[in-house]
């Protein structure tokens, strides 16, 4: 055996494969219209229970039966009997789709994908559409549409969504629990800010400046398409921003085609037919861009899954695989394409960014096999220090933390995470999760802040 | 006739079971002996099919038509163990059309209600069929339960005053002055809900008439009274899917060979199956080529069979016979015809009757003939009422309801007990006591545990084919333990201790044959499991333990209130 097997060595590191449920090829068999069967699934579970073990919810809610039984155990005892179908146990709407039991299982049984397929087959048929969870959570996962309405009127929104009679109202007709502050809206959209800088013409001619100044070709083949998401759109544009200014420095041009939601919101909530509609815009806008070279990147970690993992698994859209395999997160791409860790070697934090940042790895990065890459990618970087705070999820998981009923299970959850974010010298958080990010400042009063800008600070300001 | 006749029926099976439900319920004094626990035989081997009688079509019409009225009979009065999931007779390109066309012609003959469907909607139905499968003839093909089936028969024989021993095996037919009059039965040490109260022994029992309904081993019996009953046995391998991969019955429509149906079976498919005659119906080699051909040659149905998980495999006996002047080369060509031998008529030796032959779906039927002629010969003037009275179980329930609120039991472990349970659901699962899953594979919950065991007594094995617990994919791994708990403290620790060790074994026999990928990988975690936490990889403990000297556990002054109950009703 030679040397570089016997010693892994950072070049040899590969991101895990996402699950995709390749084992088979799921079909519909039951009645309504959409559901796949998931029944062979099943094949793989040794019902080890890895899964319930590293299971957030499960761990603070005793009444959760866990992912196993919620995926292979559900899956395996349900059928049809005379058209009459199974019922989904209600206990598929605890489940806040950390997708933690997907990388926990050694076996590859697709447990998030019958989670999700469960969930949306409750929503479906069972949830009652007239009733307030329904509403509620529709509402909370079409929180783009929200965030719309809101950025058009950014200032008044960011007063009335955190008026205090109002919250108190929400929470007791909707459930949408008034602990939390609701993030506030930026003043700018990255969407306007990008239509300001010229757009992808504009981008052309800076990523070819970048290029020349690089001493690369000028008509390198580097050019990515933007999932940005709805997070940096309407209230973090700044990591947006950061992204183009990294991207750019590299000599990318950079696209930022229509999109809607990834869906991951909607899939946590069982709303399918709204994460099909959103899934149709991007996959459609996307798979050109593929096919004409572009790869695709999104600075949001549960967004680069959702279109790399849970689109294939429960869509069937032209040219959908193609996107999954060319989408990236961002610094992961980076990281694949570019010696940024050699850049960073070479540069220094002086600023207001010059601490030590309690880096979280969000859950969905973790299925992505990203969870070390904040921590090993500024480790030689002057001026600042990432220091990882454990493996525990964070507790919001997006919608879940919002709902009134899981709030305290959701801090719960967080209360690790918490614990050893006070640990920090500073009070600078990090993390690639938007709802993440909520949570750390939510728990600690942190400013949380995104890999992407600490490279935008260290290799372009 | 002025005193009630004692009848012993030899053989728990589906026919035995059958006969000791019809003869209790026209007023005969009925002992039943088996010599393992209820469906040990055929009756526990066997695919699970609910013929519609179109197998048969061409080949048997006179069986065909038996079927597919004894399949409407089981519909109505065993409807909690009968799943009318339909079933097709599907025809790839290979296959003759002109036999396609003799099915559905035979099927017209014996009124069974059959229809051509096109290969696009038979796939419609069943999505994983072949792509080049052609076309289908629809038929009402079914999945029973044998197991339910027989505990249910046998239930409602004890409801009509009769004894069921279980564990009881004959060792001779009592014969005295040119009459059969009686049995000899050596007690096993597990028999269940005992009437004599002997754990084991040796016990004569006297009948008026014997009935031996032992199928494959109707010979044996025969020998004790030097009868020649030349029963052929004929093995068939069936293998056990860890799930549905078809939810209706699937035919191969061709003439007659092996591997050519899958049946859908609760939580799995069942696939069948194979016919080679055995000299021995206890004794018969199990190759694991013939598993291996079966999936391959199924697969030609259903692709993804290939590449599926199997959880177990297992062979049954089919107690053939023919008359001796017929002289069938190939055991596929005796008839599936039932024979009734009266050793009187036959032998000049009365007090005896032998079944051979016939088939499941047809049990009842089998055992109405029986009835009639034993109590023809006693003078009883009482009508069979097996066709219409429902079985245990059967009476009306529904599937449809509120699972949580009812009985504390999530959705789909709810429907699954219901649908075992049948009407006796509210019976069992309503005792307002905390009622944790124990079987997490197949969804049994304790009270269903404890409900079997008090029929079943210490044989766990009878619990399992009462429950299905631990014929999931983890084929007990993760249950047998909390199983044998359940039986603890009515049992000792010793009794308890073997019965763990039987159902392990039982387990393990059937997945010796399915041992490889997913399978094997669990029977891996399973040893690991065991051998680490329950001390299977050294010897047993044969010392007695002092268990009072343990310390009881940190959670030991809870008692039982709400907060328990609370935490039982999430399922584990």
């Amino acid at each position: 055996m030679s040397d570089s097997a016997d010693t892994p060595t950072e070049e040899s590191f590969e991101p895990t494969e996402p699950n995709t449920g390749e084992e088979f090829e799921p079909v519909q068999v039951f009645p309504d219209e959409g559901t796949m069967d998931l029944r062979p699934g099943a094949d793989s579970c040794t019902k080890c229970s890895t899964c319930d073990t590293n299971c957030p919810v499960a761990e603070v809610d005793d009444e959760f039966p866990g992912p196993k039984f919620q995926g292979p155990e559900q899956w395996r005892l349900k059928q049809t009997d005379d058209g009459d179908e199974f019922a989904i146990d209600d206990s598929i709407m605890d489940c806040s789709n950390c997708m933690r039991c997907d990388d926990a299982c050694p076996s590859g049984v697709p447990l998030s994908q019958m989670h999700n397929e469960a969930r949306g087959e409750y929503v479906d048929e069972q949830m009652s559409k007239l009733s307030t969870e329904y509403w509620r959570n529709r509402i909370l996962a079409n929180y783009r549409t929200s965030a719309w309405l809101a950025s058009k009127v950014p200032r008044i929104a960011n007063v009335a969504m955190n008026f205090g009679p109002a919250r108190w109202v929400m929470e007791k007709t909707l459930g949408v629990t008034s602990e939390r502050e609701f993030p506030a809206f930026a003043t700018e959209t990255f969407s306007e800010w990008w239509a300001a800088q010229g757009g992808a013409a504009g981008s052309r001619e800076r990523a070819r400046d970048a290029r020349e100044r690089r001493g690369e070709p000028l008509d390198a083949d580097k050019k990515v398409a933007y999932f940005h998401g709805c997070y940096s759109e309407y209230n973090t544009p700044e990591v947006a921003r950061a992204l183009v200014r990294v991207y750019e420095h590299f000599g990318y041009e950079i696209v930022v085609p229509e999109q809607g939601c990834s869906g991951t919101p909607m899939f946590a909530n069982g709303m399918l037919d709204d994460a099909r509609r959103h899934a149709e815009v991007n996959v459609s806008s996307m798979a050109d861009l593929v096919e004409e070279g572009y790869d695709a990147i999104a600075s949001c970690t549960s967004c680069s899954l959702a279109l790399r993992q849970e689109y294939p698994e429960l869509f069937d859209i032209d040219g959908i695989e193609d996107v999954a395999e060319n989408t990236f997160e961002s610094i992961e791409y980076l990281r694949i394409h570019e010696d940024v860790r050699g850049a960073l070697q070479d540069a220094e934090i002086e600023d207001e960014l010059a601490e030590e940042f309690a880096y979280h790895a969000p859950c969905h990065a973790r299925n992505q096999g990203l969870e070390r890459q904040a921590v090993e990618l500024f480790r030689d970087l002057d001026g600042v220090a990432v220091e990882d705070v454990g493996d525990s999820c964070s507790g919001i998981s997006g919608t879940y933390g919002w709902k009134d009923e899981k709030y305290e299970k959701s801090m719960a959850i967080g209360e690790e995470m918490f614990d050893h974010m006070e640990d920090v010298e500073s009070t600078t958080g990090m993390t690639e999760c938007p709802t993440c990010s909520m949570q750390m400042e939510h728990g600690t009063g942190y400013d949380i802040r995104h890999p992407i800008e600490l490279v935008a600070a260290a290799l372009v300001e | 006739m002025a005193s009630t006749p004692r009848i012993v029926v030899v053989g728990g099976g589906s026919t035995g079971a059958g006969v000791a439900r019809d003869l209790a319920m026209r007023g005969a004094d009925v002992t039943l002996v088996e010599q393992g626990n209820l469906t040990h035989g055929t009756t526990g081997r066997m695919h699970g099919l609910l013929h519609s009688g179109g197998r048969y079509a061409v080949s048997d019409q006179k069986s065909a038509r038996e079927c597919i009225e004894e399949n409407r009979v089981l519909r109505d009065i065993a409807s909690h163990c009968v799943e009318m999931t339909g079933g097709m007779f599907v025809k790839r390109p290979e296959d003759s059309d002109s036999y396609f066309e003799e099915k559905l012609q035979g099927c017209a003959d014996c009124d069974i209600p059959a229809e051509v469907i096109s290969g696009e909607r038979a796939r419609e139905r069943e999505p994983h069929l072949a792509t080049d499968v052609d076309k289908a003839i629809s038929v009402p093909d079914g999945a029973v339960d044998p197991f339910r089936l027989v505990v249910a028969n046998a239930a409602s024989a004890q409801e009509h005053g009769a004894r069921i021993e279980t564990h009881s095996k004959v060792t001779d037919l009592l014969v005295e002055s040119g009459e059969i009059v009686g049995v000899e039965v050596e007690h096993g040490a597990k028999s269940g809900d005992r009437v004599h109260g002997v754990q084991s022994g040796r016990e004569t029992i006297r009948a008026d008439h014997v009935v031996n309904a032992t199928g494959a081993w109707a010979g044996r019996i025969g020998d004790m009274a030097d009868l020649d009953v030349a029963v052929r046995p004929s093995k068939g391998v069936m293998t056990i899917m860890n799930v549905r991969q078809v939810d209706t019955v699937i035919n191969r429509c061709r003439p007659k060979g092996d591997a050519d149906i899958i049946v859908p079976h609760e939580t799995t498919a069942i696939l069948g199956t194979t016919d080679e005659e055995v000299e021995d119906p206890e004794d018969y080699p199990e190759e694991q080529w013939e598993v291996d051909q079966m999936i391959e040659t199924l697969s030609e149905l259903v692709p993804m069979l290939a590449d599926a998980r199997s959880i177990r495999s297992f062979w049954g006996v089919r107690p053939l016979y023919e008359p001796p002047e017929v002289g069938s080369e190939d055991p596929t060509d005796i008839t599936r015809d039932y024979f009734l031998l009266d050793h009187e008529e036959r032998d000049g030796l009365p007090g005896m009757t032998t079944i051979v032959g016939g088939k499941f779906t047809t049990y009842r039927m089998m055992g109405e003939e029986i009835a009639d002629h034993v109590v023809s010969k006693f003078g009883m003037d009482a009508d069979c009422r097996t066709a219409d009275v429902s079985l245990p179980g059967s009476e009306e329930f529904s599937v449809l309801r509120d699972y949580m609120d009812e009985f504390g039991l999530r959705s789909p472990i709810g429907r699954r007990s219901v649908e075992r349970l049948g009407s006796r659901a509210e019976e069992v699962l309503g005792t307002g006591e905390p009622n944790p899953v124990l079987c997490n594979c197949e969804g049994v919950t304790r009270a269903e545990v404890r409900d079997a065991i008090s029929q079943a007594g210490a044989d766990l094995n009878g619990t399992r084919i009462r429950t299905r617990a631990s014929m999931g994919n983890c084929q007990g791994g993760f249950c047998i333990h909390r199983l044998a708990g359940e039986l603890h403290p009515e049992f000792d620790e010793a009794t308890v201790r073997d019965s763990w060790d039987d159902l392990l074994q039982e387990r393990w026999k059937g997945q010796r044959h399915a041992l490889w990928g997913n399978q094997l990988q669990q029977a891996m975690i399973n040893y690991a499991l065991h051998a680490t936490t329950q001390n299977r990889d050294h010897d047993p403990a044969t010392q007695p333990v002092d268990f009072a000297a343990f310390d009881s556990g940190p959670g030991s002054d809870r008692r039982l209130g709400s907060d328990t109950v609370g935490e039982a009703a999430d399922g584990d």
